[in-house]
């Protein structure tokens, strides 16, 4: 199999992460922690549909109510669809990145993209590939942190092969889109 | 051996370590935990004290006051449970207690049909450290007995006149109907004291605000992850 | 040992004190994607091109590390194992579901939790990616009547690679570990041959 060209990717410049290693230990022990403590794993794709559920629901209730998928989150009305577990790990998350990217120097209102393609087109990939991973989170009940992370470490079935799609998906296309990079 | 190890970099000891937690692991057995442990001793103590009985009519008072803090579990099959069940209460096969979701933390009043069913669920349920389960004293047909068919005496006195008038208006609002002692005297029927049939639907239909604590949510929010 | 976690399965707190331990956790969480720099798109998408794989590498360790958290904990019985929520088998949709999500990380650079950490320091194609989700989430609602065969198909009961294939839990949790140390190692000989001298 002739191997494709190298495709290099500029940093923005120099950044000292911390040792990905260690990085993954740190996270492997949060995530070791939401079992001990709740008994779930970490998430995010199901934040994202709780907000949409809420926002849809107090812009057109009847819609909201209607909409067997969105009425899933709604619920039986009592509680708002906000106050579930994943939205307030969600808002954490913003915190805990907000205040890891302060710490480090990093946080800085910019547009991730290689040199060679324009803000615009970037964000309209960028958004782009939100609806795409919004359909294959759907699908999947769940996004990388919910079920690769979580189900990985639980050995759930499901979830280790849904990794491996991930992977295979996301090789399968890069070289495509490589542009937006270099 | 330390000496090798001190010349490794820090991934290859953070290597080192998972490859030997990973080796301790091949023995491990997690889910040997489905087994529990039972202090006899305080079970005992804990049976004759009878604190964890509930009587009819007491139960009969939390429904008629809208209690919500409380889940009533039928632990019948869903047949029976279809054919007459006490308001509010929730169907959970004796079976399927353990798959359920009960929380620990909730207060839990169980009853079978004679009692014997919901005293076996207590005991799993207390070995699993459930600390607020209660059970129905004599299940459903106690039920029947004090609250829905209560015998009235044929000639009260004043206390008793009082005694029945209350367990009257319990019963007619569970849609019962009171006995008359000397009807039960007469061998009414063989049957053991009830009338012909039971009521087909409760008569009155607890308010709302016994339905969010004492039943669970009938939709509960999907969450994802 | 008595079982005592999942501390709120075991009713040591209540659905309130949960909402403040999700936040807590969540903290953690983002504060440790962004460590690894997660928060940027170019960072994660490396991952594809071979240049650097830290992606594999956090995620990896990460479920090493849980997963041998929980064997242990369990294994002594402190952790009842069958308490901690496993995400149900729906065969069909979470295979093609996978795929889409891998398409769509590498066309937008993200995924849901590290779109979040990027948005968080700044990155506004993390927050425009988010907004896709949004937009995305919704057609997927609109569309679900026609979606919902296919989504509600191939379900099944969670269950384990132990219970699939009939293995002692330790094995498996063996394999894995070994598969991921082979996997780290051959990712630093990857990362030499197409790498470009990137941070890690």
């Amino acid at each position: 199999m002739q191997t494709p060209e190298a495709v290099h990717i500029d940093h923005a410049g120099p950044q000292p992460y911390m040792n990905p290693y260690l990085a993954g230990i740190g996270l492997g022990l949060v995530l070791l922690s939401a079992f001990v403590l709740v008994g779930r794993g970490l998430g995010a794709s199901g934040a994202f549909n709780s907000v949409l559920a809420w926002a849809v629901n107090a812009a057109a209730p009847e819609h909201a109510r209607h909409n067997e998928f969105i009425a899933g989150y709604l619920g039986d009305g009592s509680e708002s669809p906000l106050k579930v577990w994943l939205v307030f790990e969600v808002l954490g998350a913003f915190a805990g990145a907000m205040f890891s990217g302060l710490l480090a120097g990093r946080a800085k209102i910019m547009t991730e993209k290689g040199p060679r393609v324009s803000v615009g087109t970037r964000l309209g990939m960028a958004f782009l590939g939100g609806m795409l991973m919004a359909f294959g989170a759907a699908l999947a009940r769940g996004c990388t942190s919910g079920q690769a992370l979580t189900g990985g470490a639980l050995l759930n079935l499901g979830s280790w092969a849904f990794m491996m799609m991930v992977f295979a998906g996301a090789y399968a296309v890069a070289y495509l889109v490589r542009w937006q990079w270099r | 051996m330390t000496r090798w190890l001190s010349t490794l970099t820090l991934n290859q000891k953070l290597a080192v370590a998972a490859i030997l937690l990973g080796a301790v692991a091949l023995a491990a057995r997690p889910y040997a935990g489905g087994q529990v442990t039972l202090d006899a001793r305080e079970l005992a103590l804990a049976v004759s004290r009878e604190a964890d009985h509930v009587e009819a009519p007491e139960l009969a008072a939390w429904i008629v006051e809208s209690r919500a803090d409380y889940r009533l579990i039928d632990l019948r099959s869903a047949a029976e449970y279809d054919g007459y069940h006490i308001p509010g209460a929730v169907n959970i096969p004796l079976a399927g207690l353990m798959d359920a979701g009960l929380r620990r933390q909730e207060k839990l009043v169980l009853y079978s049909d004679g009692g014997i069913h919901s005293v076996q669920a207590w005991l799993l349920l207390e070995a699993q450290g459930f600390a607020g389960v209660y059970m129905l004293k004599g299940g459903l047909e106690e039920w029947k007995d004090q609250v829905l068919f209560p015998v009235m005496a044929d000639n009260p006195t004043s206390d008793q006149r009082a005694t029945d008038e209350r367990r009257r208006v319990l019963s007619t609002f569970f849609g019962g109907q009171p006995r008359s002692a000397s009807a039960m005297a007469g061998g009414a029927a063989g049957a053991v004291g009830a009338p012909a049939g039971l009521p087909a639907a409760p008569k009155v239909v607890p308010p709302p605000s016994a339905a969010g604590g004492a039943k669970p949510p009938v939709k509960k929010k999907k969450e994802g992850c | 040992m008595a079982m005592t976690a999942p501390f709120f399965q075991y009713g040591m707190f209540g659905d309130n004190v949960s909402l403040v331990v999700a936040f807590c956790i969540g903290i953690g969480f983002g504060f440790f994607l962004e460590r690894a720099g997660f928060g940027s798109a170019r960072k994660l998408v490396s991952q594809f091109y071979l240049n650097d794989l830290a992606v594999f590498k956090v995620m990896f360790t990460a479920i090493v590390t849980a997963m041998l958290g929980v064997t242990y904990l369990a294994w002594i019985g402190w952790l009842d194992l069958s308490l901690v929520y496993l995400v149900p088998t729906y065969l069909g949709p979470q295979i093609v579901g996978g795929l889409i999500l891998g398409v769509g990380f590498v066309v937008g650079g993200y995924c849901p939790g590290t779109s979040v950490a990027a948005t968080a320091t700044g990155r506004v194609d993390g927050l425009v990616y988010a907004l896709g989700i949004f937009a995305g989430m919704f057609t997927f609602a609109e569309l679900f009547p026609w979606l919902k065969g296919f989504y509600l198909s191939g379900a099944g009961e969670a269950q384990t690679i132990p219970q699939v294939f009939g293995l002692p839990y330790g094995v498996v949790v063996f394999a894995v570990v070994l598969m991921a140390v082979g996997g780290f190692y051959g990712a630093s000989l990857l990362e030499k041959r197409f790498g470009a001298g990137s941070a890690e």
